[in-house]
């Protein structure tokens, strides 16, 4: 490996690293308040409510990512709608999101003891109110690590956004391939990069596990 | 005045499951019962009926006038509207056998949450009833422990405290000995003393016959979904009318003999009772607790 290459490789990629993290961000921050709406939805009485938060899951988890980005860039613009390229990976991104963090966000929340919301109900606590205070920041505990694996893989998988040409790192890797034919390097720098990166991820989530665990 | 608690005709079925087959009873104002039964009798069911933690399937309940649940003509159920039953809840206080305290606070704040929230008292107001409360069942010290750091008994003690924050009219306990040490159900006991001597309606479901003898006005016996006996506390407990109430209070005090028939029964006797200071010596022997503290 030649380290001159190394060292000239890592300004170019990072010059995509803005990319990857604000599609990463939006798509999280998006996904996840849809998450925690469909997980709602799917605990709701009303059944046409948890026939959507199903069907949602059941579409999105089911279908492969790549196809819900070429889906968002290349065929919603026949039905005129047209997205750029970051805007169409972000859809494509926080359907993704938002149907697999429901579920991590459903069964946190189930795994309260129902003991929780009884006692609460018993206070004669609104469930909107006990569902905030009392269930979810117990669920958050269980929720975290599943939800941080998550977390990591749409970081990881923004780099698919390359196939919709969106500039993030992945895309500016292959374009140093094009210019020097050199692979070994770049791929070594976009990967060190990405790992440095959900690195950072999982130091994230042991601190918010700490932080929202029992005091014993 | 009409009975705070009246209840007719109640039925309950889970599935094919009828747990209860047409309760009736009434709990008057400052009045104690007891509902005494076999495990699976339908004692617990019957409790959670009156708070709608379960949905009755048949039969009228009414608290304090407010009417919780009542069988149409039909045979159909029509329950509270939503604001109501949170209204009824407000009025009626409930102490459950696992305790059920939020592990995430402290017990502070598992006591100010209700008050707070559905009471809209200010946090200032709220802490300062929750300090009384903590002080009238022993436990000032622990304001800021979390549920975990205490043990069973002062777990069920906040709970109680909890369940008062929202100066209930009537109090439901669901078995709330079962769940700790037997050595620590005492003090869990002489706290519902003290609430019963000071007037509290309270409607208890109980293993712990000698409470039942003591504190209780009433008793009732229950034994597959059916009230089998009812009366005064004393008779039921010593000179039951019924072979199936006999027959279960000779299996359990085989085990657990009650005392004397003079209804003395070492639960909260005069010396220490009466006043917060009953606690004073369990808190000196409590290693985390401060000088001050108690």
């Amino acid at each position: 490996m030649d380290w001159e290459v190394v060292w000239e490789s890592v300004p170019l990629i990072w010059k995509g690293a803005g990319a990857t993290v604000s599609m990463f961000a939006w798509a999280l921050v998006i996904g996840t308040v849809g998450a925690l709406a469909l997980a709602l939805m799917r605990l709701a009485a009303a059944k046409p409510l948890q026939w959507f938060a199903i069907g949602f899951g059941w579409l999105f988890r089911g279908i492969p990512l790549l196809i819900l980005l070429f889906f968002a860039f290349f065929a919603l613009p026949e039905l005129g709608i047209l997205l750029s390229p970051f805007l169409a990976a972000v859809v494509g991104f926080s359907l993704w999101t938002a149907a697999y963090q429901a579920e991590v966000i459903r069964s946190g929340i189930i795994a309260v003891p129902p003991g929780q919301s009884e006692a609460s109900e018993a206070l004669g606590m609104t469930k909107a109110h006990y569902m905030r205070r009392i269930i979810l920041p117990q669920g958050l505990r269980i929720m975290v690590p599943p939800f941080t694996g998550n977390a990591i893989t749409l970081l990881k998988q923004t780099s698919l956004a390359t196939l919709v040409t969106v500039p993030e790192m992945a895309l500016l890797t292959q374009r140093i391939f094009s210019n020097n034919f050199k692979f070994v390097e770049p791929i070594f720098v976009l990967g060190m990069i990405y790992l440095a990166m959900t690195s950072v991820l999982l130091i994230l989530s042991v601190a918010v596990e700490r932080a929202v665990s029992l005091k014993v | 005045m009409n009975a705070l608690v009246q209840v007719t005709g109640l039925r309950k079925s889970f599935g094919d499951n009828e747990v209860l087959k047409g309760v009736d009873f009434e709990v008057e104002r400052g009045e104690v019962v007891a509902i005494i039964g076999p495990s699976g009798s339908g004692k617990t069911t019957m409790l959670r009926c009156i708070n709608l933690l379960e949905q009755p399937s048949g039969g009228r309940i009414v608290v304090d006038g407010r009417v919780v649940c009542e069988e149409a003509e039909d045979g159909s159920m029509r329950f509270a509207e939503r604001g109501d039953v949170r209204e009824i809840r407000e009025q009626v206080g409930m102490v459950f056998q696992r305790f059920n305290l939020f592990p995430h606070m402290t017990a502070l704040d598992n006591i100010t949450e209700a008050p707070k929230s559905v009471r809209g008292m200010s946090k200032e107001d709220a802490n300062a009833r929750a300090l009384e409360l903590l002080d009238s069942v022993g436990l000032s010290h622990k304001a800021d422990a979390y549920p975990l750091q205490l043990s069973g008994g002062q777990q069920q003690r906040v709970a109680i405290a909890r369940a008062l924050a929202m100066e209930p009219a009537l109090m439901l306990f669901d078995e709330v000995t079962s769940a700790v040490d037997p050595e620590l159900a005492g003090e869990i006991l002489l706290v519902m003393k003290r609430l019963a001597e000071q007037g509290m309606t309270m409607l208890v479901v109980t293993h712990e016959m000698s409470f039942a003898a003591d504190v209780a006005d009433r008793v009732l016996f229950i034994d597959h979904g059916v009230i089998v006996e009812q009366g005064q506390a004393r008779d039921v407990l010593t000179a039951p009318q019924s072979p199936r109430t006999r027959a279960f209070l000779h299996a359990v005090l085989d085990r657990a003999p009650m005392a004397e028939d003079d209804g003395s029964t070492g639960v909260g006797e005069e010396a220490g009772f009466g006043g917060s200071d009953l606690f004073t010596e369990q808190v000196a022997a409590d290693p985390e607790a401060g000088p001050d503290d108690g």
